[in-house]
């Protein structure tokens, strides 16, 4: 095991501005996008599908101006999006109040949490008929639904958000006096935000969701409605145009959340780009 | 009097342990160089900067010896030590083991580091097997081994723990019998105890200068601790920072095997003095 | 990007923690005695319309009415046979796809965007589209449960495959493993418990696919289609009843599911129950 020898290998120098050519990864996402339009083009023009259920790049790129020139579009849309952030904002604040009443009391949170984290399993989709015959075809009904299916992500991160708070800032909280309500203000909330926003941006999907859900199920108005229609009438452009519509909410959804978090939770970034001072 | 045959693995001893020998003769012979850096630099481009992490270092680990990389933070001993376990290029300058050029990381190099990285979903002696596994080597031949290795360290019992059940330092201690699994000719070790308390810390850098004697390989060890370095090593390579770089080599005579009656040795204080001048700090 | 992992985990974690004391199980208890108690008034003494909302007991009436009146075995079957088929479509899809696309950095940091928008769209939409092309029969309710259930499980595998610390990445380098050893022996076992969990979420949304598409056709059959009909017609007791009936399934396969994954993933810091 200890033998040795060692002959005079020379090692080649190592040029030290030697750079690896960086090939960004970007490169590959810019080019995809262009690959699947290709794709769409001609899996349409060589009709894999009826033209009717499966419409060209082009058909649906005329079909914008006349769906958004509709005169009915706007009022569609507005109601839609009454649903969503009626139903975000309903279901979001119930989630948030059941998770502070269940995060400060252990007896409220031994006593339903298991029924409440049932809910967790629930497809919520199953009420949608339930609240029609109780609500009628209105936004009403569209905006429970939507809450009914979301307060449980907003409770759920709230729950264990609150529980965040690590046990040396609890502690510090207490040598100041603080009473229960000041620790929930100053630094269990404060603490649990982060993981609150993961909830929320979940809770805002499922929002819209459960709105376009209890649309198809029935109503009178909206973007849900509208795409059943476009449907049944076989103007699948039209229909396609409005998928991208629902497209183009859930990004905007997404970024509006996003920036709310970057504004109101502004040390979580500086936090991530110092690890060193990361708390573990 | 004592000598040193070349290329053995243990010294005869005639003297008491600890009891300092009034001259030592360390032939500096090729043949028994097992890692020679020479001319060893590391810079990286951070934007329009260059960092240069290490400059022009000569060093070298003889077999069977005990060498530590002493200095501060940014000093480049760890960029040092990954150059050596081949996890890292050199920028410039040559990097050999037992005479080949080091290019990538191998079978005869076994590295520790900080964390102690247990697989959660492994047992203890999985986790000390996974070596064997990776090198496509037969599990079986090595299962004795491994329990071998674990009693060693006083783990027995733990054999089918699991790390998440286990204390930091256990977890270092089954850390410590993987990197020895395979035999090892090289043990590459960055601050792998830096992280527990002082006592743990002691009675396992006990265990490693133990376990380094049975098995007779070379051990280079990373560490910011002065004391550390001169009770574990027989050679001490002193770095500072900015650039990083060698101001030189401590040799520490003291027999084998080391016991902590060492720290009272006024000679031991003598050569931490030494080693803090070095560093600028006394 | 998908949080819902997080979620679940999060839920399971507080699940363990929380211990039941004398003083809960009586408040939780008194809450179910009232809310039955309520439930079974109210409508009976005219405050809440009993057409529109059935007391306890005609639900219960209902439900009996259901199971004797043998004409929806098969509703369920159907259900439930196309919510296990879909799920296990969309979970093999999802797991081939995350491994292809998410054992590379490269590749996942190249797609996703790609990913970040799939996931915003909120893939019901394409229900009717798909109810289009494939007609009212199971086929279309498998593709859209497929659509939506395969996500999850997609994403949790690319997330799960990129778990492991530099650390970890760093020791098997340090013993040369190869791509292939380092994939089998770290990032595969460090994936199983994310992917798991994308599985139970994956459960819950294929039901909810197969359910809208029993509720959109108008020729399906299914669990989906009863409710529908049963509160169309007005009959609240039945569609209670059949509500009652799902409720019961949807926990029933996520505790299975929960089960099995405790079972499997014993050593993973979320079954531990490790306190943040």
């Amino acid at each position: 095991m200890s033998k040795s020898t060692l002959s005079t290998t020379k090692v080649t120098l190592e040029d030290p501005q030697k750079k690896k050519k960086k090939f960004s990864p970007y490169w590959i996402t810019a080019a995809l996008f262009p690959i699947i339009m290709l794709t769409w083009y001609v899996i349409t023009e060589i009709r894999v599908l009826h033209p009717i259920l499966m419409p060209g790049p082009e058909a649906v790129l005329k079909a914008v101006p006349k769906v958004f020139g509709s005169e009915t579009f706007v009022m569609h849309a507005t109601r839609t999006l009454t649903e969503i952030v009626g139903g975000f904002a309903l279901g979001a604040t119930v989630g948030f109040i059941l998770g502070l009443l269940l995060g400060s009391s252990n007896v409220l949170r031994a006593a339903y949490l298991p029924v409440l984290s049932a809910m967790e399993a629930v497809p919520t989709v199953i009420i949608a008929p339930l609240l029609i015959a109780w609500l009628g075809f209105g936004f009403e009904g569209k905006i429970v639904q939507a809450a009914f299916a979301c307060f449980y992500a907003v409770f759920i991160t709230t729950l264990s958000g609150l529980a965040l708070a690590n046990a040396n800032s609890v502690s510090l909280m207490q040598s100041l006096g603080a009473s229960k309500i000041q620790t929930l203000l100053k630094l269990r909330i404060p603490s649990a935000l982060p993981v609150i926003f993961g909830g929320l941006q979940l809770g805002a999907t499922i929002a819209i969701i459960g709105a376009i859900v209890s649309e198809f199920v029935g109503a009178d108005a909206g973007l849900g409605f509208l795409l059943l229609r476009y449907r049944s009438s076989y103007d699948t452009p039209s229909a396609w145009v409005l998928i991208f519509c629902f497209l183009a909410i859930g990004i905007a959804t997404y970024l509006i959340i996003s920036l709310a978090e970057k504004k109101i939770v502004f040390w979580r970034a500086a936090a991530i780009t110092r690890p060193d001072l990361e708390k573990k | 009097m004592t000598s040193i045959v070349l290329g053995s693995k243990k010294t005869q001893q005639t003297t008491k342990p600890n009891q300092r020998k009034a001259t030592e003769v360390q032939k500096n012979n090729d043949s028994n160089v097992l890692v020679r850096l020479e001319g060893v630099s590391k810079k990286y481009q951070s934007g329009s900067n260059e960092i240069i992490a290490l400059s022009g270092l000569d060093l070298e680990a003889r077999e069977g010896e005990f060498l530590s990389l002493l200095g501060p933070s940014g000093c480049g001993k760890s960029t040092a030590l990954n150059i050596m376990g081949g996890l890292l290029q050199a920028s410039e300058g040559k990097v050999s083991i037992a005479g080949e050029e080091m290019t990538k990381p191998r079978r005869d190099i076994g590295m520790m580091f900080q964390q102690a990285v247990m697989f959660p979903w492994r047992t203890t002696i999985e986790n000390v097997l996974l070596p064997i596994e990776v090198f496509g080597l037969n599990k079986k031949d090595y299962v004795a081994k491994a329990e071998e290795l674990l009693a060693m360290v006083g783990m027995s019992e733990f054999a089918n723990s699991y790390p998440w059940q286990l204390s930091g330092g256990m977890q270092q201690r089954a850390a410590l019998c993987r990197v020895l699994i395979h035999h090892p000719k090289l043990l590459l070790l960055d601050e792998p105890f830096g992280a527990l308390d002082e006592f743990t810390r002691e009675s396992m850098n006990q265990e490693l200068l133990r376990l380094q004697s049975h098995s007779g390989s070379t051990a280079v060890l990373v560490t910011h601790n002065i004391a550390e370095a001169v009770f574990m090593s027989d050679r001490i390579a002193v770095m500072t920072s900015r650039p990083g770089r060698l101001i030189g080599v401590i040799d520490v005579p003291f027999a084998r095997p080391r016991t902590p009656d060492l720290y009272g040795d006024p000679e031991f204080t003598k050569l931490v003095v030494k080693a803090r001048q070095m560093l600028g700090l006394a | 990007m998908s949080s819902s992992a997080d979620i679940r985990s999060r839920g399971k974690a507080l699940r363990k923690q929380t211990k039941s004391t004398k003083q809960s199980m009586l408040v939780g208890g008194l809450t179910l005695v009232v809310f039955l108690v309520l439930w079974e008034l109210l409508p009976t003494i005219g405050v809440l319309n009993r057409v529109l909302i059935p007391t306890l007991t005609d639900t219960i009436w209902g439900l009996g009415q259901l199971v004797s009146g043998g004409y929806w075995w098969e509703d369920l079957g159907s259900t439930l046979s196309s919510v296990v088929i879909a799920w296990t479509i969309g979970v093999t899809f999802g797991i081939t796809m995350g491994v292809t696309l998410g054992t590379s950095p490269f590749i996942r940091t190249a797609i996703t965007p790609y990913a970040i928008a799939l996931q915003a769209l909120p893939k019901i939409v394409l229900a009717p589209v798909l109810i289009g092309a494939l007609g009212f029969g199971s086929q279309s309710k498998i593709a859209i449960a497929v659509a939506i259930c395969f996500f999850p499980v997609w994403i949790n595998t690319m997330v799960g495959l990129a778990l492991p610390s530099a650390a970890e990445f760093t020791f098997m380098k340090s013993l040369n493993a190869s791509r292939v050893q380092v994939f089998r022996k770290l990032q595969l076992p460090s994936s199983v418990p994310i992917v798991l969990v994308g599985m139970k979420h994956a459960m819950l949304l294929s039901f909810t696919g197969v359910l809208v598409a029993e509720i959109l056709s108008s020729a399906s059959n299914g669990l989906g289609k009863l409710v529908k009909e049963f509160s169309l017609q007005l009959n609240m007791p039945l569609s209670l009843a059949v509500i009652t009936v799902v409720l019961t399934i949807a926990v029933s396969l996520v505790s299975i599911m929960d089960v099995l994954e405790r079972k499997v993933v014993f050593w993973s810091e979320s079954e531990r129950g490790k306190n943040s």
